[in-house]
């Protein structure tokens, strides 16, 4: 369960995020849906505790994000904005350092990755070095050793990004089983057809704030469009024909 | 402690990624191997020419010109006369004779006369290994030359002493172990440019080319304190640094124990108890290179960029060992404190024979440590820097 409540971050003279308030709740997939350089990043990186925020506050399953970093951590999981991988460790090795840097024992950390190897269709690969690897491969191997410590809130920035048809497939696969698990996903994307494929809500983010919060079906009854790629743009503002939206 | 099992994951993390690359590996054994391999050349070739000073082989032309001085010089210890060249000038401008004497032919005729004889002496003035032997030749035709001076003095009934107001003697002080010492001067300077060169890579590796990399990140959402993160690297840093000190030493202590000492007059002597006070000074120290380095990389974007930037934070540390050649530093125990200027001090007494106080020793190490603790610290805050973590 996260919490996010009048957040705003200040980068110079620009108000980055303006007043963000979002809850995404256990067991559903919350999608978090903007334009390029509307804030979405910059939301996620105040929840996973790396960047302080100017106002506001964020809970991640009732731990202040702001005052207790560390212990917002241990029931996170996240893959971050930039994967960045270590070019001469293998697949396995990523997994099994973050499982220590989370305090898990020897016998838990092998186990673990040797299920996260099999669930992601890591298996051929697990054990060669990583800097022979495709987008899609390095997206698993980021994303599994974000979930290596089973965390009940998983998110994602830009999952999709750069992968292929079989890749997104098998990632929207995991999404989707984390869900079931009773999870809180959240991932953010600009990309239409992923939200809808996977949401059961979607909060559209557009410049700092969010302007609407919804089921898929809210979203287009309140726009009073079929097509949720045109709920979108409307509600990004992204066109002009129709004012304020906000 | 709570944090040690992911202070050293972090470490051996690091440490695998680091040995894994070979580039670091070629580094480190490179700088280890050259520097003594090269040092045991210049020594060894200095003692080469020491000895042919001793040994000397002089050429000379037109020996038959004065045969009681040529027989004279044939029986000075060490000296061998063989007929010089036809063409004097061009056998040493051609390298095959590092010097030539040359006798005029009216020698035995202006001596005959009380005259002033002449000599020609055909050097080549830039060949450094020459100097011995020009020098060891002037003096023994200095020699020869005052013991004429004296028996014509006598011969006329003049006391030599009139013709000497002055006579200057040599009195050599200094031991056999503090001229030693002065040519070890260098290895204090070794054993640090070892230290950064091993931790070195390491160092930039783990935190610019983390950044780099854009590895930062995802291993800051880790739920681990940063100076963990920052003491793991460190230690991993140190490890390499550590180990590129001993094996510097090893391999620069196995090259000088196989010069021929004994040619430059200095008896070699340095007991395993003195190597083992030069580890126990330098060890602290590669622990604070390292910091020094991790820190400093911190700052940096990029892997290129950080070297950038050590290329002249490297000097720093060396720049006191390189004067310690010309300024000794020995003697001052009250720089001990200060990191690197007091190893060089303390490794300086150490080598000349007069090992300074434990307690020196302690409070050099835990200075040092000290402030590598301080550095972390500080490269601990900078990682939690926005414009660090996500700046790329």
């Amino acid at each position: 369960m996260i919490a996010i409540d009048g957040l705003q971050k200040r980068f110079g003279d620009v108000l980055a995020v303006r007043g963000v308030h979002l809850t995404a709740k256990d067991g559903t997939v919350t999608g978090l849906l903007g334009p390029n350089g509307a804030g979405k990043t910059t939301t996620l990186r105040m929840l996973s505790g790396l960047m302080r925020p100017d106002a506001g506050t964020i809970r991640v399953d009732d731990v202040d994000v702001v005052a207790d970093p560390v212990g917002a951590q241990r029931v996170m999981g996240q893959l971050p904005d930039s994967r960045g991988l270590y070019p001469r460790l293998t697949a396995r090795e990523h997994i099994e350092y973050f499982a220590q840097l989370h305090g898990l024992s020897r016998a838990v950390t092998k186990e673990r990755a040797a299920r996260l190897i099999t669930r992601l269709g890591l298996e051929t690969i697990a054990d060669r070095r990583v800097a022979g690897f495709s987008q899609g491969e390095r997206t698993k191997v980021a994303l599994a050793r974000a979930l290596v410590h089973q965390p009940r809130n998983v998110i994602l920035d830009e999952p999709t990004n750069g992968l292929d048809v079989m890749s997104t497939r098998a990632m929207r696969e995991v999404i989707r089983g984390l869900r079931d698990d009773g999870c809180c996903v959240m991932f953010s994307s600009h990309i239409m057809q992923e939200v809808s494929a996977l949401c059961d809500r979607i909060v559209v983010i557009a410049d700092g704030r969010v302007v609407a919060d919804g089921t898929p079906d809210d979203l287009r009854a309140q726009t009073d469009r079929d097509n949720l790629e045109d709920a979108f743009v409307l509600l990004a503002g992204l066109e002009h024909d129709h004012g304020a939206s906000a | 402690m709570r944090w040690t099992g992911a202070l050293l994951a972090v470490a051996r993390k690091e440490l695998v990624d680091g040995i894994r690359d070979r580039r670091s590996l070629v580094t480190l054994v490179f700088s280890a191997l050259l520097t003594p391999l090269l040092l045991g050349v210049m020594l060894t070739s200095t003692a080469g020419s020491a000895r042919g000073a001793e040994d000397l082989t002089l050429p000379v032309v037109g020996a038959e010109h004065a045969p009681d001085f040529v027989q004279w010089l044939g029986q000075q210890t060490g000296v061998k006369i063989v007929p010089g060249p036809a063409d004097p000038e061009q056998a040493v401008l051609d390298r095959q004779e590092d010097l030539v004497l040359i006798i005029e032919d009216d020698f035995m005729v202006r001596m005959g006369r009380a005259q002033t004889a002449d000599l020609k002496l055909v050097t080549e003035s830039t060949r450094e290994r020459a100097r011995p032997k020009i020098a060891r030749v002037r003096a023994l035709v200095g020699g020869y030359a005052g013991q004429l001076a004296s028996l014509r003095l006598i011969a006329r009934g003049v006391a030599p002493g009139i013709a000497q107001p002055i006579r200057l003697e040599d009195v050599e002080v200094s031991s056999s172990q503090a001229r030693l010492a002065t040519l070890l001067s260098f290895l204090p300077l070794l054993l640090v440019i070892a230290g950064l060169v091993g931790s070195m890579q390491i160092a930039i590796d783990s935190t610019a080319g983390e950044r780099e990399r854009g590895s930062l990140e995802p291993l800051l959402l880790n739920p681990v304190p940063r100076w963990v993160l920052a003491a793991g690297k460190w230690l991993a840093a140190s490890a390499l640094g550590c180990a590129s000190v001993v094996l510097s030493l090893i391999i620069t202590v196995n090259v000088l124990r196989r010069i021929p000492w004994h040619d430059l007059g200095i008896r070699f002597r340095v007991s395993d108890g003195e190597l083992f006070s030069l580890l126990l000074l330098i060890l602290p120290l590669a622990l604070f290179l390292a910091a020094m380095v991790l820190f400093a990389s911190t700052f940096a974007r990029s892997f290129k960029e950080a070297q950038g930037y050590l290329g002249m934070l490297m000097l720093l540390p060396m720049l006191p060992g390189m004067l310690a050649t010309f300024y000794p530093l020995s003697r001052r125990p009250w720089l001990a404190p200060v990191p690197v200027l007091g190893q060089y001090a303390l490794a300086s007494d150490v080598l000349g024979g007069q090992p300074p106080g434990a307690w020196l020793f302690l409070l050099a190490g835990v200075s040092a440590l000290a402030c590598a603790v301080l550095l972390v610290w500080l490269t601990a805050r900078a990682m939690s820097r926005e414009r660090i973590i996500f700046g790329r």
